[in-house]
């Protein structure tokens, strides 16, 4: 465990991420299909995606009769990074990103990173022996996923402010149950 | 949630039954996936198409209903959008009906004829209907007074929306006619008011969600009264009205020995003609020299429950129900089925690829169906049945041979079927089933009266009524709340009516044996027990809901009071298709307390669901009941039938 005031000292704090309020999440996959577009390699709407058959790096689970949304997490200590025997997962210092694409070192599909994600966010791409995640839109403002949610299940912003969302909920219901 | 006795993995099992959970191994240890697959494979399940707020009808589309829209582009509520889509399904079910009751009025008209192999089965009700549509019954023929009530029927469909409907003032209650004339629900020929409620469904032209579901409600009583009425009115008089016979059901009646003919869909006629002519000497030596012990024809779906009624008149020989919609699959994946005839409703496209994989032939055998992958169409004419019978027997022997000379369908080659005659997977379950329920069966069970069963429930011996219809629906498990419901309401005295695939749910789980008296409630047992009856009472397909509302209709005419004040209600706990959706709304418009399962795509308007499940009880008398847990939702209307008892001083 890093201490507290080493986090302050970097850029992490006022990062922000798409966070996942599973509650709110109604199953329509419209994430699914918007990253799917975004990843296109033409049309990079949800039309294009479907068009291209491009692989989405989000998923909607079923759990229970109910639907999780699920993506990377773009950990601060990435599990997949660690154990990339190639060094294609690595992590953006600048954005934070985590991501097998785009860096000096190919990824030969060994699967290790899905092995060590404790969170099953990393998978096999579908047509290439690579593997697959969320990049988390480096080139968009808001990542598709996000954007694209009417459920607001999946929000893009500060992942403190998300905590003092939940912070603030809790002290209403512990008001409410005094 | 499975009943299914086979092991302790309850929760895992897809079925209540035993039969399909084994059917599903099966099928999934030879790598062919089936309906509890897919399912599977299709989840999570868009929220917005489930509450109904997903709205497709333009090209602006698809709009979607959320905190952040709560307006479609065109300006749509959530409201408008709902009532719009549960408008839309009633319509597609009302559709499916008249086109069901325009081929009865033809077969009625042929056979008075003398054109088809049917004989007038039941005169004394064409008698009594004519009579009522005021033709003059005196002195004239049976084939005269068939031709004249074939035309007026007809006239019904097609009458103008503005002109009422003959069949309705003919048969409902007249204070339920008070009711719909104060609503302006009075509906006039079914086809007009199909036409009117797709032209206000359309986009833009009628918004107001109330009158779209007022106009539901005139478009399901159009159903009820020549859709589901008229139509069992009109088969009862070609085919005869079903007499209490003794059936069986479940895979296990297949015998592999034989020539195995399934009938499936909803429409009884060509199943009945291939049932008399499978009788044939001729056509059965035909099976001898193939090398078959015999011709036998099954039932599946609602068609199957057609014959099985009316196996003590024209479908005498019918060798037992095999499944119902969820489980269609498995009737090919025995290996043991010659030809799957597809009449019109409820042939998934999943027969096709299944059919791939087995011996069977699929034929369709109505000019509507067709699936891709099946070339073979024998498309019902009356004048010709008697010659498409024969041919069907004959394509089925054929393929009997083929069955026999080791084929395992298209995707055989090579595979792991591997060669010569494969056995079929045949689990070995079959239930003994009393059918044949209708007014007419059960007042001649009590000795030509309804006073005993009258008696029985104003005493308490029985506390009430409620009819299980409707679909079956993988939602909750395969039978699984159905047979819940059922066995909670009989444990609790309430007599149960069924009708369409609940009918084989509770077939196959034995609940229409009359030995199942052993699972009800002390006063439900003992009246079961002394009448010789089964606590479930099998009535029919689903157009047989007709059949259970004018039982309830003469129930309410005995008592001297409206429907609504009888201490019954309807459950169609495991819905599916549009059809039932129509029924539904037929039951809240008719005075009853209607459970449905699973909600219908209407959550998602405040509005919508208030009318319906709340509202409406006031204006019609009827409402919905949106309980999902079986035992609750029994309790609910268990309480719903004791208060009205009380109401009624019983």
């Amino acid at each position: 465990m890093k201490p507290a005031r080493e986090l302050k000292a970097g850029c992490l704090l006022g990062m922000r991420r798409v966070m996942i309020d599973a509650g709110k999440c109604n199953g329509c996959m419209t994430c699914v299909l918007a990253c799917a577009g975004a990843h296109a390699a033409n049309d990079k709407s949800i039309i294009g995606g479907m068009m291209e058959k491009t692989p989405p790096r989000i998923q909607v689970l079923p759990v229970k009769g109910r639907a999780v949304p699920l993506l990377c997490l773009h950990c601060e200590e990435p599990a997949c990074v660690d154990a990339c025997m190639t060094g294609a997962m690595r992590k953006d210092p600048k954005s934070g990103l985590v991501s097998n694409e785009g860096g000096e070192q190919a990824c030969v599909g060994c699967w290790m990173c899905i092995m060590a994600c404790p969170y099953g966010a990393v998978r096999q791409h579908p047509d290439k022996k690579v593997a697959l995640k969320c990049d988390g839109c480096p080139d968009r403002e808001v990542p598709a996923c996000a954007a694209a949610c009417p459920m607001d299940a999946l929000i893009w912003g500060e992942v403190d402010d998300f905590a003092a969302g939940r912070a603030m909920k809790t002290a209403l219901a512990l008001l409410e149950g005094a | 949630m499975s009943i299914c006795r086979t092991c302790h993995a309850v929760d895992r099992c897809p079925s209540a039954h035993r039969s399909t959970n084994e059917m599903y191994e099966y099928c999934r240890s030879q790598g062919i996936p089936t309906i509890f697959d897919r399912y599977q494979s299709q989840q999570p399940q868009c929220g917005f198409g489930m509450q109904g707020i997903c709205c497709q009808l333009c090209s602006h589309g698809p709009c979607r209903i959320t905190h952040r829209a709560e307006r479609g582009i065109c300006g749509a509520t959530a409201d408008t959008i709902a009532a719009r889509n549960l408008l839309r399904l009633a319509v597609h079910g009302a559709a499916a009906y008249s086109h069901h009751l325009e081929e009865a009025i033809d077969t009625l008209k042929a056979t008075a004829l003398g054109s088809t192999p049917f004989r007038i089965g039941d005169s004394q009700k064409l008698q009594e209907v004519a009579m009522g549509f005021g033709i003059n019954v005196a002195g004239q023929s049976e084939r005269e007074l068939a031709l004249q009530l074939a035309d007026r029927l007809l006239a019904d469909m097609h009458k103008a929306s503005r002109e009422p409907l003959t069949s309705l003032s003919l048969l409902a209650p007249p204070s339920r006619r008070e009711v719909w004339a104060k609503l302006g629900v009075i509906p006039g020929g079914i086809l007009s008011e199909i036409r009117d409620a797709l032209t206000k469904s359309m986009t833009s032209i009628n918004t107001d969600p109330v009158d779209l579901l007022l106009t539901a409600v005139r478009l399901a009583l159009a159903t009820g009264y020549l859709g589901l009425m008229g139509t069992i009115t009109v088969q009862d008089i070609v085919l005869g009205s079903p007499a209490l016979t003794e059936s069986w059901a479940d895979l296990g009646v297949i015998d592999p020995e034989k020539v195995n003919i399934v009938a499936h869909g909803h429409v009884p006629f060509v199943g009945t003609a291939v049932i008399q002519a499978s009788r044939d000497p001729e056509i059965l030596s035909w099976a001898k020299e193939a090398g078959a012990k015999g011709i036998n024809v099954y039932g599946s779906m609602c068609t199957g429950q057609e014959l099985m009624q009316r196996s003590a008149a024209s479908a005498g020989g019918f060798a037992g129900q095999l499944a119902n919609w969820i489980a269609q699959e498995y009737i090919i994946a025995t290996g043991a089925v010659d030809l799957v005839m597809m009449d019109m409703n409820c042939s998934i496209p999943a027969l096709s690829t299944i059919a791939e994989h087995f011996p069977t032939r699929l034929v369709s055998v109505d000019k509507v169906v067709r699936l891709p992958g099946v070339s073979e169409h024998v498309d019902y004419a009356p004048e010709q049945v008697a010659a498409q019978a024969r041919e069907l027997i004959r394509m089925a022997i054929e393929a009997y041979r083929r069955r026999q000379n080791g084929y395992r369908g298209l995707g055989s080659q090579g595979n792991h079927h591997g060669n010569g005659r494969p056995a079929p997977y045949l689990p070995p379950y079959k239930a003994k089933v009393l059918a044949g329920f209708g007014l007419e069966s059960i007042s001649r069970a009590f000795g030509g009266s309804l006073e005993p069963l009258l008696a029985a429930i104003a005493d308490g011996t029985i506390r009430g009524v409620v009819a299980v219809v409707g679909c079956t629906n993988n939602r909750n498990g395969h039978d699984t709340t159905g047979l819940a419901i059922m066995q909670e309401l009989i444990k609790n005295n309430v007599l149960v009516i069924s009708a369409g695939c609940m009918s084989s749910a509770a077939e196959i789980e034995s609940l229409m044996d009359p030995a199942a008296e052993a699972r009800c409630g002390a006063g439900l047992s003992r009246f079961c027990r002394e009448a010789g009856i089964p606590p479930v009472l099998n009535f029919g397909s689903c157009v047989d809901i007709g059949r259970i509302v004018l039982a309830v209709t003469r129930l309410a005419a005995l008592l001297n009071v409206d429907p609504s004040r009888l201490p019954v209600a309807v459950s169609a706990p495991e819905y599916l298709e549009q059809k039932a959706v129509a029924d539904g709304i037929f039951a809240v418009a008719f005075g009853l307390l209607t459970h449905l399962g699973p909600v219908p795509p209407v959550a998602g308007s405040s509005l919508v669901t208030r009318v319906l499940t709340e509202d409406i009880e006031g204006l019609l008398g009827g409402k919905v009941l949106l309980e999902q847990e079986p035992k609750a939702a029994a309790a609910a209307m268990i309480e719903h039938i004791e208060a009205k008892r009380e109401a009624l001083g019983l």
